[in-house]
């Protein structure tokens, strides 16, 4: 891209079918088309919608469009192969980029013309001499500490064989350094991406407050194992008087060799990371665990109260029956559809014949009068186990991501804003013993303010006197 | 509230200004050209004013958060970012002209704002994070910078095409305008500094989306639509820097990456469904 480098080496013969691979790789059309096909699949994939359940899109297409979709990975697109190959082409295209790229980049960073000899001067746009009627060592003083401000550092100094100087002043060198910074960057986060799903995975696991843990089920359908075991203490949610959710947090401790080692209480925005593990606040829910009911007559006389245990057979007082509490439903359907609130479902196994199941609303007390035995239930009290739920990853190749992202941002600032700046200045007493300055530079950049740059540096060294 | 009463005539003022940039164009006047710069700049300090009410009035209501996080705050915050980094770039680059393309944005978004409901609502576990801050202001100063490029590009179309065509008289119309070469170039220099923060604003969006739900991507439509803007300005630079395009086909890429832009900014939220849709029925 700049005007001072020589281009890259010509080939020795192009009909090669390697070649033809290599220029058809390091094309440019290749990474502008590539960048924009990769652009038209995404929004297609955002126009389908991913990775729903399979009668969620009969909903929306023709029975033959969903076998065809389905077969060419249209609802599961940026897993697909068509997808992938897309991006190892893009990943190999930045690969032989580089590649290619490379000795020319070496090659501008390296220090070829150290004086401002004639074709030099030609090739630069900004060139100016100087006369002065002053000594050529004190013009020479003023003259480096003026381009030492722009150019930190010291010029490399030539002798000119008419007894005169070259002084060569670079900065920004490594700049040039952004190309491998901005594409090898890309080439970490896929490779981040990809140790992630071979070497990671994403689980989820229920904890009941109280209890341990120490395996989970991961997406992909597996048992996962872990080296320690996480127990949850307590699980808080918080709502706002409208309702909308506050704050839901997970009191959990790691257990390991019997020993608590880790006590943290997590939210959403504020997981708990061990041995590579992290634990994330996702859902949360509860389980009766245990409950009390009245057991009253017709007649509203109380004939007694039960304790059950969820799942568990009691028998009822002052009757012959027993009964399990064997279901719950946060949100009851009532069967004139409105809503019922919490129910408990529950068996009652008479002593002669087939169970019978129903449904004790615990906000409506009375619900189960009309059912109209000999007896009716009512629910007392209702003690919840409530359960944190957590989404569980193990990611080794996330860092590689996040290192990805920083040289790339770190690339991409460079890239846009960083210049390779050049400048060549000589120094010798001309025919009239006058000293005479003449200066010249160049930039691999944004020349235009280079160009500024240098107008006004011109513009201090004529005011040296 | 005082809030929503400054951001009232911060929008008046915002109209003000679009009126002034569009006939300092047709009428090439100084002194208009001035006036609309001052208006606009009026109406970024009113609404700098009224940010910070909002604020303000947020933790006097007990929930003290930054102002940026339902679709109300997000648009005003846009419109405001819009006229603030225009006016930065329009004293750098002394662009006058192109405010009539740019200035409707900051007045036609806070005209859209206001239709939504503006209360102050308190903040659902998710969105309590400091990478939010960063992420949403990164990506809106990035988004600012795409429209000052979108409104460049239109003018070029425009003045490229009198080039070619007509004659062309220092006291014209079109010679009022700046030189096409000139234009081409601030188009691009403007996307060199979008494309960096949009990257940022990625990267932050991904680092705390990994922090809230454990994955830093999972291709849901808004993450999916940042990537398109992103490889479409990534495709623009490259064929810039390496191929030359320049002149048209650059402007024209410019206008489809400010459309996509805008897609993914409030299309993705209207149209299609996913973990950003603020606002709406969620
Ligand atoms: C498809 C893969 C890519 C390939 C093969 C590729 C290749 C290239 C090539 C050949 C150049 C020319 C540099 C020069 O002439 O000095 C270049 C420049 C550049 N590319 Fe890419 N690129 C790819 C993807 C990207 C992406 C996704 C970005 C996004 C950040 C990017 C950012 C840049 C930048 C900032 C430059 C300018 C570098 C400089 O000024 O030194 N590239 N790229």
């Amino acid at each position: 891209m700049s005007a001072d480098e020589p281009v890259k080496p010509a080939k020795t013969d192009g009909t090669d079918w390697i070649d033809k691979i290599w220029d058809f790789l390091t094309s440019l059309k290749l990474i502008v088309i590539l960048l924009l096909i990769l652009s038209a699949l995404s929004i297609a994939g955002t126009v389908i919608e991913q990775n729903k359940p399979l009668q969620e899109y009969y909903r929306f297409y023709q029975p033959g469009t969903v076998a065809l979709f389905s077969k060419l990975g249209l609802f599961d697109m940026y897993h697909s192969w068509w997808f992938v190959a897309c991006l190892s082409l893009l990943a190999l295209n930045i690969t032989a980029c580089a590649m290619d790229r490379y000795r020319g980049i070496m090659a501008g960073m390296r220090k070829r013309n150290l004086i401002l000899d004639e074709p030099l001067s030609k090739s630069l746009q900004n060139l100016e001499t100087i006369r002065y009627a002053l000594p050529l060592d004190a013009v020479e003083k003023k003259m480096v500490e003026l381009a030492g401000k722009g150019f930190s550092g010291k010029p490399v100094v030539t002798a000119a064989e008419d007894g005169g100087s070259h002084y060569f002043f670079e900065k920004g060198k490594y700049s040039r350094l952004s190309f491998f910074l901005t594409h090898l960057s890309i080439l970490i986060i896929f490779l981040g991406a990809l140790v992630g799903s071979f070497f990671g995975y994403k689980g989820y696991v229920n904890i009941f407050e109280g209890e341990t843990v120490s395996q989970l089920g991961t997406r992909a359908g597996k048992i996962q194992y872990l080296n320690f075991q996480v127990k949850c203490n307590t699980f808080h949610a918080e709502f706002y008087p409208s309702g909308a959710p506050m704050d839901y947090r997970s009191d959990l401790s790691i257990i390991q060799n019997g020993k608590e080692v880790i006590r943290k209480t997590i939210r959403v925005n504020d997981p708990l990371t061990f041995e590579g593990v992290t634990f994330y606040q996702s859902s949360y829910g509860g389980l009766p665990d245990q409950i009390t009911i009245d057991v009253v007559n017709r007649d509203g006389a109380l004939k007694g109260t039960v304790t059950a245990p969820f799942g568990r057979k009691v028998d009822i007082p002052g009757v012959a029956d027993k009964v399990e509490a064997a279901d719950y439903q946060e949100h009851f359907h009532m069967p004139d559809g409105s809503e019922g609130g919490r129910a408990i479902g529950v068996n009652i196994y008479p002593a002669k014949g087939g169970p019978t199941g129903l449904w004790l609303l615990v906000d409506h007390p009375e619900y189960d009068k009309q059912r109209g035995g000999d007896y009716y239930l009512r629910v007392k009290d209702l003690k919840l186990k409530k359960y944190t739920g957590l989404q569980v990853n193990r990611d080794p190749g996330e860092i590689l991501v996040w290192l990805g992202s920083i040289l790339l941002i770190a690339g991409i600032m460079i890239a846009f804003f960083i210049s390779h700046k050049k400048l060549w200045i000589s120094l010798r007493t001309d025919k009239k013993g006058r000293s005479e300055l003449t200066i010249g530079g160049t930039a691999n950049k944004n020349r235009d303010a280079f160009s500024r740059e240098m107008a006004q540096m011109i513009q201090s060294l004529k005011e040296v006197s | 509230m005082t809030n929503s009463l400054l951001f009232g005539i911060a929008t008046f003022v915002y109209f003000f200004a679009m009126v002034l940039y569009v006939s300092y164009l047709a009428f090439r006047s100084e002194m208009l050209g001035k006036a609309a710069s001052l208006s606009l700049l009026g109406g970024v300090v009113v609404e700098t004013a009224a940010i910070g009410m909002r604020w303000y009035e947020s933790y006097q209501m007990e929930i003290g958060r930054a102002p940026l996080t339902n679709l109300y705050e997000s648009l005003t915050f846009f419109a405001w970012t819009i006229a603030l980094i225009y006016l930065v770039l329009e004293r750098k680059f002394k662009i006058r002209t192109v405010g009539a393309f740019v200035a409707p944005f900051p007045f036609l978004i806070m005209a859209y704002a206001s239709l939504n409901p503006n209360d102050i609502q308190p903040l659902v576990p998710a969105l309590k994070s400091n990478w939010l801050i960063s992420h949403v202001v990164t990506c809106f100063v990035g988004y600012a910078a795409f429209a000052v490029s979108f409104g460049v590009s239109i003018l070029y179309i425009f003045k490229a095409r009198a080039e070619q065509f007509s004659v062309k008289s220092a006291g014209s119309f079109w010679g009022f305008l700046p030189s096409s070469s000139a234009l081409d170039e601030i188009g691009y220099k403007t996307i060199a500094i979008g494309f960096p923060l949009l990257t940022i604003g990625i990267v932050t969006g991904a680092f705390w989306a990994n922090v809230a739900w454990g994955t830093y991507w999972s291709w849901d439509p808004k993450e999916t639509w940042s990537l398109i803007v992103w490889l479409i300005y990534a495709a623009y630079l490259h064929a810039r820097i390496t191929r030359g395009w320049r002149g048209k086909r650059a402007a024209i890429l410019s206008i489809v990456g400010f459309a996509a832009t805008i897609f993914c900014y409030l299309g993705v939220n209207l149209i299609l469904s996913g973990l950003h849709s603020y606002g709406g029925a969620s």
